[in-house]
């Protein structure tokens, strides 16, 4: 994934935050996941509007104490395991 | 809800195909869902078809049954009972669970169980029930939020058993016609039901592992929503809209009551190891 993507929540997609975590309902597929506290913030961003991926990182570095190049990898491999599932969209720039 | 009872006919193949299904554990059709001009058609394979009447605002008007030839009066009414009506409820915002519960003595709320059918809900229920906890419900948990509390109403002062599990929690001499199918066995002194509804304290998820050993974990807020959510009853899963305001309302639930993992044995002689367990893990909340 380029950090250049643009990155959108799916719109068949849920969101609710439980306990502190973010529980995320599919109601195309009717599945559920789970995201940790960073993955909560992202989906809350995401459900703001399209962001880039280097938006997204920009932002996390920000927020949570972290490398940039670990936040980069965390974020793509999260991104990644979200597009798969179909929750999220990720178009060219 | 009043619903009409029409004559027997047979079920003939229907011309769409069904949206939804709900299927057994052991991979047997017990419903379809399907669309039909002003509502919806639901068919139990081999009971009775139902034809829920349901305008835009998603009030229900009608309710119109047609049950099979050799499918008896009370088979149809319970089908009404514990799946058209909370299926309808969560429809027009409730909330129903599958599921049995008990008012516990000495004022301590009352406790849920959820879990597959032929899981073990109604006979845990029913063993609970003859130590005076007296049983509100043994199909359909009917939740009403008031005063910051889920007050579980009371439903059917009956449960559906089969013959050894009635055995076991009340001896011989009731009668059963069938041997083996499931029978109602009416509260009454051994069985005591619960007319009033108490708050919700605590609910059971029943582990699918009828030989598990006994034990009782408690879900994650993320997991109890993802273990409540299958026991839910909904009627259109392509309604995005409902199925949104349903998830919000089984968030709060899952945030608001403590949800437990519950497995044991299904062995009578288990049960009351499993009582004893599951209310010295409701004095500990």
């Amino acid at each position: 994934m380029q950090l250049s993507q643009i990155i959108s929540a799916s719109k068949d997609v849920v969101a609710r935050e439980v306990g502190g975590e973010m529980v995320l309902l599919d109601l195309a597929s009717g599945q559920y996941f789970g995201l940790d506290r960073i993955g909560g913030r992202i989906w809350e961003l995401l459900t703001e509007g399209p962001r880039s991926l280097s938006d997204l990182c920009d932002v996390i570095e920000a927020e949570f104490d972290a490398p940039r190049n670990t936040i980069e990898t965390d974020l793509q491999a999260l991104l990644s395991s979200l597009g798969e599932q179909e929750l999220i969209l990720a178009n060219p720039s | 809800m009043d619903w009409t009872l029409q004559k027997p006919r047979l079920q003939k193949p229907l011309p769409s195909q069904p949206y939804d299904r709900w299927v057994s554990p052991a991979g047997v059709c017990m419903a379809e869902f399907h669309r039909a001009e002003g509502g919806y058609y639901l068919r139990f394979p081999g009971q009775a078809d139902f034809l829920l009447s349901i305008p835009a605002s998603g009030e229900a008007q009608a309710v119109t049954a047609w049950p099979l030839p050799d499918c008896d009066t009370q088979t149809v009414t319970n089908l009404f009972h514990n799946a058209i009506q909370p299926i309808l409820g969560n429809h027009t915002g409730g909330l129903f669970l599958h599921g049995s519960a008990v008012k516990l003595k000495d004022e301590r709320g009352a406790i849920a169980f959820l879990g597959l059918s032929r899981g073990g809900k109604t006979t845990l229920a029913g063993s609970f029930a003859s130590e005076g906890n007296p049983f509100l419900t043994e199909d359909v948990i009917d939740l009403e939020r008031r005063d910051g509390q889920y007050w579980l109403q009371p439903k059917r002062s009956k449960l559906r058993l089969f013959i050894d599990s009635a055995r076991h929690l009340i001896g011989e001499g009731h009668g059963f016609l069938d041997e083996d199918r499931k029978q109602d066995v009416d509260a009454g002194d051994a069985l005591p039901f619960a007319d009033e509804a108490a708050p919700l304290r605590q609910i059971y998820v029943l582990g699918t592992d009828h030989s598990a050993s006994l034990s009782i974990r408690q879900f994650s807020l993320q997991e109890a929503l993802g273990a409540l959510m299958p026991h839910a009853f909904i009627l259109d899963v392509e309604d995005k809209e409902r199925l949104r305001g349903h998830f919000a309302r089984m968030a709060d639930l899952a945030q608001d009551i403590g949800c437990f993992a519950l497995d044991y044995t299904r062995d009578y002689a288990e049960l009351p190891r499993v009582k004893a367990a599951v209310l010295q893990n409701l004095s500990a909340a």
